[in-house]
């Protein structure tokens, strides 16, 4: 019986590994491309008053976005409170009282379906049951778009920090004559809390660099958000605005509010994963 | 599994007699942590149960406001190509077509790439090398799509003009999809982005496929003589085809409702052009670019119904993907 | 790239195939021995798990490797076939002659002595395929054949293997729905198809019941007629039944080594005698 000469499959097995190392290398080429052009570009449109002063009209020296950057810390923040406390609670249902419940089951599923609905579809949601009931754009409606966003996030990363936690610690909690609420949110919690840190920290750096669920929400505004209630600035519909303006000044402070919320979300993220690393050790 | 239920204090459950006598009031004590373990039980219910409610929720509601454009078009809306506020003339064709035809060069070029790059961490590198370089292609993912919008505008785009697009143009211009002027936006662009985008969540749902294949099974191949390549190819990705298939459909249903990234570069024109050079719009991107702008109620009812189009299609594409991913895990024992 | 390479572990210039050399006058001690490792020394790590095994596999004869668990019997077999390659921080020392030719040398061709060297692991490992094409899997590998030269040698391979009466008509039916000694039965085959020179069992019943490995004993018995065959084994009446010399393994060396007739009943070495009459392990 004649063997097959083993050049063709050692060539192609050379090509393949080659194409495989070719492929990781393109995903860090983009990487670094995304990285370093947001960092160069955005680096000159950074001044002092870039974070003191209200936004300059086209052509007008000066100007900044602190309005927006306070807009977007203040949505972010709501959105926060409104969002990881249900989220927690909710992932303490799947993770300690539902586990393997039809119930949990189906709250799971609907987890990870809405984690992939895009997120304008929030928005057209929230602008629906929000923005024309009240008659206004509103820093809450961006809030609240961002929360929903958050939900299902912050439940099933709890759930499956929860899951990390071994029995007997509860057991032991509850021997103690402790009730079950307690020990959730004390000895659980306390367990699990590097964990629970992460899980939060990247869902606030996921909907911190939202855009598409704030457009017909939040709105924009070139003023102080004095308000939650009427529309509020904000860094990323800014940039977008800024971005499709024709004005190269506009274009360029774009690039510096990008590069504020780039730094901002890869430094929760990094954080995130510090944190999730002291865990591990 | 222990049964955790059963050790919770109950309503029912007698307090013990000694405590009574040691200390007043521990009767009480013993009763109202038991109703307060029931009322935390059942508002973690409440609010988990707000997961699938907020689902049923967002459908019911695109539909309510879809209502009025769906009566007055009805199917016809899903492939009339018109899109007039003026005449009031409303079709989801070309938003629809822009959705499928950026998904698609997404997909082409993400799925071997992300398979490429799962090979490589899982079979390829050493353990180090994976570990920063999965890592680095992760944070991709973190990057948020306005980023990718600005540099795909003002970055991408151009280099496209000025490099790709006449390449592709000399080479491939003999095909309708690779003529027209190269203007750097549009339907080719969008695409590329769009891959870029879902390539991180795909390799590392890929990679973890890859490495829940036992150690055994690629060393039977190894032990008949496979290269690494045929190990892959012919073990590795059978065995976790279903997962394969599960990051697929995730990256589709990202790749499908994708806003920000598309609306810079896609051109968002109303026409369906032959070429993949030439400016279209998507779902998303008509939605963000017009939403803000419909005064008119059939204009705004025509635009939530593009949106409950985007959320089925998405909607349906993760179910698939979450069947998939549930089979793998199930089959293999892990946690999903 | 050397390290993408060295994963792969095929040089791409190599082209002095095993078969090739051993068709050359071998000026080397010729012993009759099939497999004769000298001084062989394994690392995993900084670990050391083999110290300086000498050991001669016998043309033809069944060789039983015995021992503890964790005293190094799998991790001996694995070099025969390089498989530990696959893991990067393992490592071996020493020479293991192949017909006389070192096969732990740098210009080995590792897909062609795997193929010589056949492996049946603990657990059946069918591939997610058919009956056929798991056999057919080795074939396509290493042999350019036509339809009915597969179908041929599918046939054959499975007839070997005592398994052609029971699969004959079902071989469109996934590897994974055989029964447990049949999925075995069906490993073997596919090693046999490639026509190898000698086939490394790792403890292969271990995992299937006592009628199936009744079965695989008989079908080893037959298979030493024309394969070299080396057993990890953890059952010491295995052993016995099947093998014509057997090695006793303790704490990563060679205790003692003879025929199996003598090691069962008149063991030299103390600790041989303790672990034969079951005072440990």
């Amino acid at each position: 019986m004649k063997l097959r000469p083993p050049t063709g499959r050692r060539l192609t097995n050379g090509a393949v590994s080659g194409l495989a190392a070719v492929s990781a290398l393109l995903g860090l080429l983009g990487l670094a491309w995304i990285l370093s052009g947001v960092l160069f570009r955005g680096l000159g449109a950074l001044n002092w008053s870039f974070f003191t002063q209200l936004p300059a009209p086209p052509g007008m020296p000066g100007g900044g976005l602190a309005n927006a950057l306070a807009g977007t810390v203040l949505i972010t923040l709501l959105a926060t409170f409104l969002g990881v406390p249900v989220g927690l609670l909710a992932g303490v249902f799947l993770g300690e009282f539902g586990r393997q419940s039809r119930l949990a089951d189906t709250v799971r599923f609907a987890g990870n379906v809405l984690m992939g609905v895009p997120s304008i579809i929030i928005g057209v949601f929230v602008y629906t049951i929000v923005v024309i009931p009240t008659g206004s754009f509103s820093g809450y409606a961006g809030a609240l778009a961002l929360a929903l966003i958050m939900l299902p996030i912050v439940a099933r990363t709890t759930e499956d920090m929860l899951s990390l936690i071994p029995d007997p610690l509860r057991e032991a909690g509850l021997a103690l004559g402790a009730p079950r609420w307690r020990v959730t949110l004390t000895v659980i919690f306390r367990a699990a809390k590097s964990g629970l840190i992460t899980g939060v920290c990247l869902a606030v750096a996921r909907v911190s660099g939202e855009t598409a669920p704030l457009l017909f929400t939040a709105l924009n505004s070139p003023y102080w958000p004095d308000s939650l209630g009427e529309p509020t600035p904000n860094l990323t519909v800014t940039i977008f605005n800024y971005a499709m303006s024709p004005y190269p000044d506009w274009q360029q402070t774009a690039w510096g509010a990008s590069l504020i919320i780039t730094l901002g979300v890869l430094a929760l993220t990094l954080l995130a994963r510090l944190s999730l690393r002291e865990r591990q050790k | 599994m222990m049964n955790i239920r059963a050790a919770s204090p109950t309503p029912g459950y007698p307090a013990p007699q000694g405590g009574e006598k040691l200390r007043a009031g521990v009767k009480t004590r013993m009763v109202s942590p038991a109703r307060a373990d029931l009322g935390f039980k059942w508002l973690t219910i409440l609010l988990a149960g707000l997961i699938p409610l907020l689902m049923g929720a967002i459908l019911v509601e695109l539909v309510r406001h879809s209502y009025p454009a769906l009566q007055r078009f009805g199917w016809g809306f899903l492939v009339s190509q018109s899109w007039n506020p003026v005449t009031q003339e409303f079709g989801a064709a070309s938003s629809i077509y822009g959705t499928l035809v950026s998904t698609c060069i997404a997909m082409l070029l993400a799925v071997p790439l992300s398979l490429a790059i799962a090979l490589f961490l899982v079979e390829l590198s050493p353990p180090g090398t994976s570990r920063v370089v999965g890592g680095l292609i992760e944070l991709l993912a973190a990057i948020p799509s306005i980023i990718y919008g600005m540099w795909g505008l003002f970055v991408f785009a151009p280099f496209m003009a000025e490099y790709v697009q006449p390449a592709l143009g000399r080479t491939l211009g003999f095909l309708p999809l690779f003529q027209g002027p190269p203007m750097g936006i549009g339907m080719l662009t969008a695409g590329v982005i769009l891959a870029l985008m879902i390539l991180p969540y795909m390799s590392a749902i890929t990679r973890d496929v890859f490495r829940l294949v036992p150690p055994v099974m690629k060393e039977s191949a190894y032990g008949l003589g496979a290269t690494t390549w045929e190990v892959a190819y012919k073990v590795t990705i059978p065995y976790g085809i279903v997962g394969i298939m599960g990051a697929v459909f995730l990256g589709l249903a990202r790749a499908l409702g994708e806003t920000m990234a598309v609306t810079f570069v896609i051109g968002n024109d109303h026409r369906i052009a032959a070429s993949l050079f030439a400016p279209g719009n998507s779902i998303a991107s008509t939605l963000a670019n017009e939403f803000t702008e419909a005064s008119d109620p059939l204009y705004l009812s025509a635009l939530v119904a593009l949106a409950l189009v985007l959320f089925v299609i998405t909607v349906v594409v993760q179910i698939f993907s979450q069947i998939m991913l549930r089979r793998l895990y199930r089959a293999r024992g892990g946690g999903a | 790239m050397k390290s993408v390479a060295l994963r792969a572990s095929y040089p791409l210039t190599d082209s002095r195939t095993l078969l090739e050399e051993a068709a050359a006058p071998v000026a080397e001690a010729w012993t009759g021995a099939k497999i004769i490792t000298r001084q062989v020394n394994f690392y995993y790590g900084g670990h050391q798990a083999l110290f300086d095994n000498d050991l001669e596999i016998a043309r033809h004869r069944v060789t039983a490797i015995i021992g503890p668990s964790g005293c190094g019997k799998s991790t001996h077999i694995r070099i025969y076939n390089r498989i530990y390659e696959l893991y990067r921080d393992q490592r071996a020392t020493g020479e293991v002659l192949l017909d006389g030719r070192d096969i732990l040398g740098p210009a080995v061709d590792l897909m062609e002595l795997r193929r010589r060297v056949g492996m049946i692991f603990q657990k059946p490992t069918p591939f997610s395929m058919s009956v056929f094409e798991n056999v057919a899997f080795g074939l396509r590998l290493h042999y350019r054949l036509s339809k009915a030269e597969m179908a041929d040698r599918v046939e054959e391979a499975l007839v070997k293997a005592a398994l052609w009466e029971e699969v004959k008509d079902q071989l469109r039916k996934p590897g994974t729905a055989l029964s447990g000694g049949q999925q075995q039965r069906l490993c073997i085959a596919r090693a046999l198809a490639v026509e190898p020179e000698v086939l490394l069992m790792d403890e292969p019943t271990s995992a299937i019941d006592p009628i199936a490995t009744a079965k695989i004993e008989e079908l080893i018995s037959l298979l030493k007629e024309q394969y070299t065959i080396v057993i990890v084994t953890h059952n010491m009446q295995q052993a016995a039944r099947v093998s014509d010399f057997t090695a006793f393994f303790y704490q990563g060396r060679i205790v003692e080594f003879g025929d199996t007739q003598k090691i069962f009943t008149n063991p030299a070495d103390k600790k041989t005698e303790d672990y034969i009459t079951g005072r440990f392990g």
